[in-house]
């Protein structure tokens, strides 16, 4: 057993001793998942306020659809990637194999059902009072619908944050599209891996501690939204 | 319009919700001034009678005559004449400033904003460092408060407020009274209400409209 207590104190030691290995995945896991999660804000809002604000034929078959993406295996969402990116894939062309830009394109593809889908609820899901509100105040067209997108905006970044710690912690991805090239595309959950692998627990244990941190940084920004939210 | 010119003029009005319907009013006249309220028991349609001529409520049927215009169609630019206090009012998740803001800025009417705004605020008895305060910092009272200056800030013709006594304690409820007359002498605001409270309209409205499921009992003035 000695050699979990030791794994733990050597790698805490790696943490503050700023290990090159261990930083530069940390930094690649922040670098990676920024650009994630640029894209899929960038789409996943939109796309979750058009599903939860508008009416339009065959929206439930859609939401169904969005909703059944939200347990995608990240091996399959790394497959179809792949398949897409890879040298004989219709975008073989750009490079992406192997990259973060490609690697970003898998997450995104991982997070955007649950930015879409829990946008898509909270928008459904506004009070009552709020559109007549808006509305006997004088909104109408755009104003009433970025009104109501704004009203929404504790529930939007909490399905940020949700749609974060997804990425944030999922290897299949990372793994099939990144290659886990060390200094390149090695990021924290990919570098666990191969540490462990190895039997290197004290690299693997630095890395989880740092990945414990940024779990607990994002749940307690999403606990202390949501008192605000509830007040 | 001329000064005989009714408010409004409905016409064989019915409203619903689902089949049935829950208003029902054959012929009703509002005179262009003072305080008209609406009184009845739960249900009797009052707050159903206010969302239509608030244009938040499209009518099954009939007509609803506004300044002597019909209103068919024009909901939308209507709407921002005729403001209504709902009865459990909602506030915007933004700051108090802001909330009382938000009517004037839909409407593209910015001149003056902040003067406007502490003018409103000082009308429901908020110091103007009020509108610093965020929307979770309310009390019950102040945001009914901040709801009704909302309203007031835009200084329309006409002014709808569903029982705005409820659940507010009796300085609260003679402050609404106040600020009610007061919209009336500065602005020609007429105002409309909808109150159970029998004996805080006293004093208060000019004439009242007993309701009772859904139609029209009587009028006294």
């Amino acid at each position: 057993m000695n050699y979990i207590s030791d794994g733990f104190f050597q790698g805490l030691g790696l943490i503050f001793s700023m290990d090159d290995e261990v930083w530069t995945a940390v930094i690649t896991t922040l670098k990676l998942t920024g650009l994630s999660m640029g894209a899929t804000l960038a789409v996943g809002v939109p796309m979750g306020f058009i599903l939860g604000y508008f009416s339009f034929p065959g929206k439930k078959t859609v939401r169904i659809a969005v909703d059944t993406l939200l347990s995608i295996p990240t091996v399959v969402v790394g497959l179809l990637v792949y398949a897409f990116i890879s040298n004989r894939g219709p975008f073989g062309g750009y490079g992406l194999l192997f990259s973060l830009p490609g690697m970003a394109i898998g997450q995104s593809v991982l997070a955007l059902p649950i930015v879409a889908a829990l946008t898509a609820s909270a928008v459904e899901n506004v009070d009552d009072r709020l559109r007549l509100t808006l509305l006997t105040l004088g909104a109408g067209g755009r104003r009433l619908a970025l009104s109501t997108l704004w009203e929404s905006r504790h529930q939007i970044l909490m399905a940020a944050v949700t749609a974060y710690g997804r990425i944030t912690s999922e290897v299949g991805v990372s793994m099939m599209i990144g290659g886990n090239i060390k200094w390149r595309t090695r990021t924290v959950t990919t570098a666990i891996t191969l540490e462990t692998g190895k039997g290197e627990f004290s690299t693997g244990i630095a890395l989880g501690v740092m990945l414990l941190l940024l779990s607990f940084i994002l749940n307690w920004s999403l606990s202390a939204l949501r008192r605000r939210t509830a007040s | 319009m001329t000064a005989s010119t009714p408010l409004y003029e409905i016409e064989n009005l019915v409203c619903s919700y689902g089949a049935e319907p829950v208003l029902q009013i054959g012929e009703l006249a509002i005179p262009a001034e003072g305080v008209t309220a609406f009184v009845g028991h739960n249900g009797s349609g009052k707050s159903t009678l206010l969302k239509a001529m608030a244009f938040l409520l499209k009518p099954v049927s009939g007509t609803i005559r506004f300044r002597g215009e019909n209103t068919e169609n024009k909901e939308g630019r209507l709407r921002k004449e005729t403001p209504l206090l709902l009865q459990d009012p909602y506030l915007l998740k933004r700051s108090v400033f802001e909330n009382i803001a938000y009517g004037l800025r839909a409407r593209g009417d910015t001149v003056n904003l902040r003067g406007r705004v502490e003018e409103a605020l000082e009308m429901v008895g908020l110091p103007p460092e009020f509108g610093k305060r965020e929307w979770y910092m309310l009390s019950g009272g102040e945001s009914r408060r901040v709801a009704l200056a909302s309203r007031l800030v835009l200084r329309t013709p006409v002014l709808l407020l569903d029982e705005p006594t409820a659940n507010v304690d009796e300085e609260n409820a003679l402050l609404m009274a106040r600020v009610i007359k007061e919209a009336g002498e500065k602005w020609g605001t007429v105002s409309l209400v909808a109150s159970h409270d029998t004996q805080w309209l006293e004093g208060l409205a000019s004439r009242r409209i007993s309701m009772r499921r859904g139609r029209i009992e009587n009028i006294t003035c």
